[in-house]
């Protein structure tokens, strides 16, 4: 296991716990730190307290579902951006998302180089919008 | 449905089929058929009357005229033999010489005078001027004697008196005389007869004297000589100037129209008679006619209505199965709904395992090179399978991936982005496409392709996706029955009278199974060998020809070809709203 190389940092959100274990997994092997969180709240708590530059955000989640938590994201942290990821039909509520100020969407299951090269579109993103600023 | 059910229904249909054409038969035949018949018969009621008054009529007045005809010849003849009388005296009459020198006279005036003869008024045959020697008879107890004394003037019946031969006289006795003397003649039978038997109606109708005894008086054309008794009921008039009219039949049986009168006071009956089926010929063509006219109307009559009926029930059938059949279609589409729905929701509970099985493949995947490249993992065959076996991992993950991809679109979820579209420039994109693989399997792509077809209004990316699909089972199908050459794919587009705008892309392929056709929409339905198709590809064709409202149908026969027709609505020109 590598250290962390990457300036990138990510948060994955999902409900499924051994997603997100082996993501960050992989993400640290790619040289990625990734922090994760199983619920909306729990993203949101963490954001508070890390530096993330780009969110990876599961559309369907119990209780607190992923546009909900993608509005208060973007309420909250404007500055950070969101992919959305999705392994559900409902392609339009992750086209909804960029409605609601979600960078892109990720179809699951989605190759981990995909999802680190939208990362890093994002984070290129965030890095204009900074200068723009 | 249960078999049983069905056959019951079925039945049903047919008995209702069959009651509906009854009553269908039973009104076109009956309706038109009870006038038809009726004004028929009224026709020929009143024709029959109306030809039996004329024929009455007609009779009646041949039966006065020869009435009228046959007295004027007894008046005329009486009127000779008085002239006669008045003229000379009994004397003057008794010599032959001059006797015969009258009677000449007098056959000028009618041959029908046979002889003539003077009496004195004690019946004595005084002269006799005629082929027979008479002179010297004694007529005094003789009728005709007695009555020409006592009436002035006297018409015997036919006798045959002393010469042995049938004939009648005329005798006359005037009272300005005196002493009274008679004068008698002879009358022709044969004259008299022809003056009656010249009556001719129709083609059988004839006339004929006979007395009050039924004697004839004369000969009758159809047989029956001079006095002979008829053999025949005759009905007499009650008085003279009446003319009877009725139907009577002979000895035989035949039966006859007669119209008789009284002549010459009660004595003579004139009769005329025709055969009725002569008379009644005309009546009897009419009734040929009437009878061919009805038997003919009413075969039309009944041919138009088996005929119509035939057409209405055929009708009424094929707009039953046509309804069934869209029963089915409906049943059909909304099956397919649920089924669609049912797969995105299953799409979706894979996708999730699947992104973690991923993640854990590629997991591996990296340790395994880290170990490798850390020298813990030797190069051996060992190491070659296990990588070899993750590759494979891979493949599967991805391929179940398309498999729920497809699902989704077929469940279309994917919105399509509705535009104008002019398919002409689709299918030349597509051709482009599919024109390598085309070339290299050797088929003969054709085209046909309407220039004046309208644009639709659909997803142009869909449409694509659905051409492509349908460019791609048409050649794997000429594939699998040519080889590398000798395949056909022709692509027809044209305008649809109804607006619509039809594409047709037909092969030479294998052909679809009779038993497959049904289910070739059906999502995961397929012929391919495993893990060649999803069977998905024409179920999310079918989807999107039907989000676009249009149709997507096949034709096929094994081992000739199929045909797959795309129907879309042209586009009105202006944007929709969707």
């Amino acid at each position: 296991m590598g250290e962390a190389s990457k300036e990138l940092k990510l948060l994955i959100v999902d409900d499924e716990e051994r997603f997100l274990s082996t993501t960050e997994k992989l993400l640290s092997r790619k040289g990625y730190e990734a922090l994760i969180a199983q619920s909306g709240s729990e993203a949101l708590e963490i954001l508070e307290q890390h530096m993330i530059h780009v969110v990876i955000l599961d559309v369907n989640m119990p209780k607190m579902d992923g546009i909900e938590t993608l509005k208060k994201i973007k309420q909250r942290f404007p500055l950070v951006e969101v992919i959305m990821l999705t392994g559900h039909a409902t392609v339009e509520s992750a086209v909804n998302g960029i409605k609601y100020g979600a960078m892109d969407y990720l179809m699951k299951p989605t190759d981990i180089e995909i999802l680190i090269q939208k990362a890093e579109e994002a984070f290129e993103k965030t890095h204009r919008d900074k200068k723009n600023i | 449905m249960s078999p049983i059910t069905d056959t019951e229904k079925q039945n049903d249909t047919l008995l209702q089929y069959k009651s509906i054409k009854k009553a269908i038969l039973f009104c076109m035949i009956f309706v038109p058929l009870i006038p038809f018949i009726v004004s028929m018969a009224i026709g020929y009621y009143y024709f029959a009357t109306s030809l039996e008054h004329s024929v009455t009529s007609n009779m009646e007045k041949i039966v006065y005229d020869h009435r009228q005809m046959i007295e004027l010849f007894f008046k005329e003849r009486i009127s000779d033999l008085e002239f006669i009388q008045d003229s000379y005296t009994l004397n003057q009459l008794s010599h032959p010489e001059k006797l015969k020198q009258v009677f000449l006279n007098l056959v000028k005036r009618s041959s029908a005078f046979s002889d003539l003869g003077i009496f004195n008024e004690d019946g004595i045959h005084v002269a006799y001027c005629g082929t027979y020697t008479l002179t010297g008879k004694v007529y005094k107890k003789a009728d005709w004697f007695q009555q020409a004394m006592q009436k002035k003037s006297f018409i015997s019946d036919i006798f045959l008196g002393y010469r042995q031969a049938p004939h009648f006289v005329i005798a006359v006795a005037l009272n300005s005389t005196n002493p009274k003397w008679v004068i008698r003649a002879s009358i022709d039978t044969q004259t008299f007869d022809s003056l009656v038997e010249q009556v001719r109606i129709g083609r059988t109708g004839e006339a004929y004297i006979v007395n009050s005894e039924g004697i004839l008086q004369t000969n009758r054309r159809s047989g029956g000589m001079l006095m002979e008794v008829l053999d025949e009921t005759i009905r007499f008039p009650s008085h003279d100037e009446e003319i009877l009219t009725f139907i009577s039949h002979d000895s035989t049986g035949k039966e006859f129209m007669y119209a008789t009168t009284w002549l010459e006071g009660n004595k003579w009956l004139l009769v005329v008679r025709q055969p009725k089926d002569d008379a009644f010929q005309p009546l009897r063509r009419a009734a040929y006619l009437i009878f061919g006219v009805s038997i003919l109307g009413g075969f039309v009559i009944i041919g138009i209505a088996f005929y119509t009926t035939h057409r209405i029930i055929a009708r009424m059938k094929k707009k039953d199965i046509e309804k069934d059949q869209l029963v089915k279609q409906l049943i059909g589409t909304s099956r397919m709904a649920e089924l669609g729905e049912m797969a995105a929701g299953f799409a979706h509970e894979i996708n999730n395992p699947l992104q973690i099985i991923k993640n854990e493949q590629s997991l591996i995947q990296i340790i395994v090179s880290e170990l490798k490249e850390a020298g813990i993992l030797k190069r051996s065959k060992n190491l070659d399978e296990l990588n070899d076996s993750l590759d494979q991992i891979q493949l599967q993950i991805s391929r179940c991936s398309q498999i729920t991809q497809s699902i989704l679109k077929f469940s279309r979820l994917n919105e399509p982005v509705l535009t104008h579209v002019d398919i002409r420039k689709i299918i030349s994109e597509v051709s482009g496409m599919m024109d390598n693989k085309a070339h290299v399997n050797g088929i003969d792509l054709r085209y046909d392709i309407s220039p004046n077809t309208p644009s639709v209004y659909g997803d142009p990316t869909q449409l694509q996706q659905v051409l492509l699909n349908l460019y791609n089972n048409a050649m794997d199908a000429v594939i699998e029955r040519h080889g590398k050459s000798g395949g056909e794919l022709s692509i027809k587009m044209n305008k649809r009278n109804n607006g619509w705008v039809e594409i047709s892309i037909r092969d030479n392929g294998i052909g679809i199974k009779k038993e497959n056709m049904e289910k070739l929409f059906t999502p995961f339905f397929t012929t391919k060998p495993v893990g060649k198709g999803t069977g998905l590809g024409l179920s999310v064709c079918y989807g999107i020809i039907k989000s676009m409202g249009g149709k997507l149908d096949a034709v096929s026969q094994e081992g000739v070809g199929t045909t797959f027709i795309v129907q879309l609505p042209a586009s009105t020109g202006k944007k929709l709203v969707n």
